[in-house]
């Protein structure tokens, strides 16, 4: 199994073969001389490498994990070579524009666009109260504003849809 | 001394108040909303009245809820704690007339530092250096454009009314005043009610200082020095220290000087901090934070004074009994805030479940937190979970030590911004004294070591296929489970089908 492995935003390949039960990996096409036990089941992990002994935190699902090592926080993204297709396939069609999601949960205070209105990479399009601090949320390319799904006094969840953005055309 | 007080608090701070209170044979009475009914200092006070509701609205900042509890358990004086009705000076008014003690500053001294306008002009008065800025507040982006105009920019926005970071915007030219005063008004307005904003010269590379102050009811007060607040990122701090590599003792006493004469000034009574701007050897008042703050271990670490008992002592009328010179300076401390957010997403406020906790231990290693294992992190409460504090013979050891205690550190279930803080330490400039309170924001976080990189790859990536063997394996039990459902339904049918056969032919 061949997973494409991005920790703090550099990427590695991951190749992971079970032979005759046990895990061979290969990071970068280089075959490591690693092992890796559980100590718990709420992620407390310990990996062996080349004779050393390394206390790892692990947590998160299939796509996004992070991990802790020595006070350290790694945030990893994973894609398998399906996914990564998938995904590639995706960004190839999209163009910009999409839909953009709430990234913590809070309550909108105000919404600074209508539908119609032609944004810019990062301006800002609503303002989201959350922990008692106000943030604003700008576009995430230029665009025209297709719909608003919200209003201002509304509570939203992390990863709620706020506005789906269109394309700017010919831009 | 009381035999009973009421902590109108949570989390950390409870816990701190509850924790000296019971040192002192003081028992403690805890108040909480819905939401806190499992938390910790619910868990630790001798008792604990559900005050009712899920915000902070319904039930910390209920003063009449809280006074009652007070009066209904036989509390004798009411400790704030820093936040919620901390720095309310009707609250505190309303104690004192329900025939309780405050264990705070009078309520004048709170309205007369509170409102960031008034306290500047009568520090201006009693000789008490300020920022160059506006005396009066502004309310809309037109008045403060033409104000910066004589100020000169870089521009600070801040709450008329407020404190804590919230309302407050750095404007750097005049294109950037229109969208930084509606965020920062608005916050200004939801947090405090109040949506006017006043202006003021932005410092060059400021460090924030601050001075710890104590006074007893008998008009005698003394400082505890310095700490230095200058790692903060918009304008929360994230790390502190005492006592401050760009403050000598001849600053020191000076600074402790000019902040005794600020809360003199005001009839300051109990702890208090004055905080400073400090920049090119010159420092200038920035205001008065009328309760005990959340960095008053550092304070406590180096000069060997517990501050909430002294709080505790004054309040109930005793005199300070000693002098300023009484007060020793030994060895270095620093504190590092442990706040549910993402260093890595641009701090972002980080909600979950908390689990896989362990704390750090050993030698001069404080814990002060109010965070437990099934403890649900949510978005109406103040985002600081714990706090780590560590002293050292020296600034280097104190350093050493907090790195080593936040590598043995893990919170899992949220994010924390214990990462954030490891950065800062493990940074050359910081350790060589070289920053401001720019630096956090400037700090590239990202940027984790990268020689783990490859062992941290293999690990996630075993992690996740571990996940899908599982899952495969969950699959097809819950496969076989539903076999063998088909199965034993098709046998019942068929038995009930025979005995039937059997009934009708009996």
């Amino acid at each position: 199994m061949k997973y494409f492995v991005s920790v703090n935003g550099r990427e590695h390949a991951v190749e992971l073969v079970e032979r005759l039960g046990q895990l061979v990996v290969a990071v970068d096409g280089k075959t490591l001389d690693l092992s890796y036990e559980e100590v718990d089941d709420l992620g407390q992990v310990i990996v062996m490498r080349d004779g050393k002994s390394y206390g790892l935190s692990i947590e998160g699902d299939a796509a996004r994990v992070q991990v802790t090592l020595a006070g350290h926080l790694y945030d990893i993204a994973l894609e398998d070579e399906r996914e990564r297709a998938a995904h590639a396939a995706d960004r190839a069609q999209g163009k910009g524009g999409g839909v953009l999601t709430a990234v913590m949960p809070g309550v909108v205070v105000e919404v600074l666009v209508a539908p119609g209105a032609r944004v810019t990479k990062g301006e800002p399009i609503l303002i989201l109260s959350a922990m008692k601090m106000q943030n604003e949320i700008g576009a995430p390319a230029d665009g025209i504003v297709k719909e608003v799904l919200v209003a201002s006094g509304q509570a939203v969840a992390a990863g709620a849809k706020l506005v789906v953005l269109t394309p700017a055309e010919g831009g | 001394m009381f035999q009973r007080i009421l902590i109108a608090n949570r989390g950390e701070i409870a816990l701190r108040v509850i924790r000296t209170a019971r040192e002192m044979g003081i028992e403690c009475v805890a108040v909480y909303s819905d939401f806190d009914k499992k938390a910790l200092h619910v868990r630790m006070a001798h008792v604990a009245v559900p005050l009712g509701g899920n915000l902070p609205s319904e039930s910390y900042l209920v003063a009449e809820k809280v006074i009652a509890a007070a009066k209904q358990t036989g509390a004798q004086a009411i400790h704030p704690g820093y936040g919620f009705l901390s720095e309310n000076a009707r609250f505190a008014r309303a104690v004192t007339e329900a025939g309780l003690v405050w264990i705070g500053p009078p309520p004048e001294a709170i309205e007369a530092m509170g409102d960031k306008i008034k306290s500047r002009r009568r520090m201006k008065d009693a000789g008490v250096p300020v920022v160059p800025g506006l005396v009066d507040p502004v309310e809309d982006a037109r008045a403060a454009l033409a104000a910066a105009e004589t100020i000169g920019y870089p521009i600070a926005l801040k709450a008329a009314a407020g404190g804590g970071g919230k309302g407050i915007r750095i404007v750097r030219d005049a294109a950037g005043m229109e969208g930084a005063f509606r965020t920062a008004s608005g916050e200004a307005r939801s947090s405090f009610g109040d949506g006017r904003l006043y202006l003021e010269r932005y410092l060059d590379r400021p460090r924030h200082i601050e001075v710890q102050l104590l006074f007893d009811r008998h008009g005698h007060g003394v400082h505890f020095g310095v700490r230095e607040c200058s790692i903060q990122r918009r304008h929360q701090k994230l790390l502190e220290e005492c006592p401050s590599v760009v403050i000598d003792d001849a600053t020191r006493e000076a600074m402790g000087a000019v902040a005794l004469r600020a809360g003199a000034a005001v009839g300051y009574q109990n702890a208090g901090t004055v905080e400073f701007l400090w920049s090119n050897g010159k420092f200038y008042f920035l205001e008065m934070n009328t309760r005990l703050q959340v960095e008053h271990p550092v304070t406590e670490m180096v000069t060997g004074v517990d501050l909430v008992r002294e709080q505790l002592r004054v309040a109930a009328g005793e005199p300070l009994g000693y002098e300023q010179g009484a007060i020793r300076w030994t060895g270095w401390a620093i504190e590092v805030r442990l706040n549910a957010e993402d260093p890595i997403n641009k701090f972002l406020p980080s909600t979950g479940t908390i689990h896989n906790l362990r704390m750090p231990g050993g030698p001069w290693v404080r814990l002060d937190l109010g965070l437990y294992r099934n403890m649900e992190v949510g978005v109406n409460y103040d985002p600081m979970l714990a706090k780590v504090i560590v002293w050292g013979a020296d600034r280097a050891q104190a350093i050493q030590r907090m790195r080593r205690a936040l590598q043995e550190l893990n919170v899992g279930g949220v994010r924390t911004s214990a990462p954030a803080a490891l950065a800062v330490l493990e940074d050359e400039r910081f350790q060589q004294g070289d920053f401001d309170t720019h630096f956090l924001e400037k700090l590239d976080l990202s940027r984790a070591r990268g020689d783990l990189d490859e062992l941290v790859a293999a690990a996630a990536a075993i992690y996740r296929h571990r996940i899908a063997r599982q899952r495969a394996l969950e699959t097809s039990s819950s496969e076989r489970a539903a076999w063998l459902a088909r199965s034993r339904s098709a046998l019942s049918n068929h038995v009930a089908g025979a005995a039937r056969r059997e009934g009708g032919g009996a």
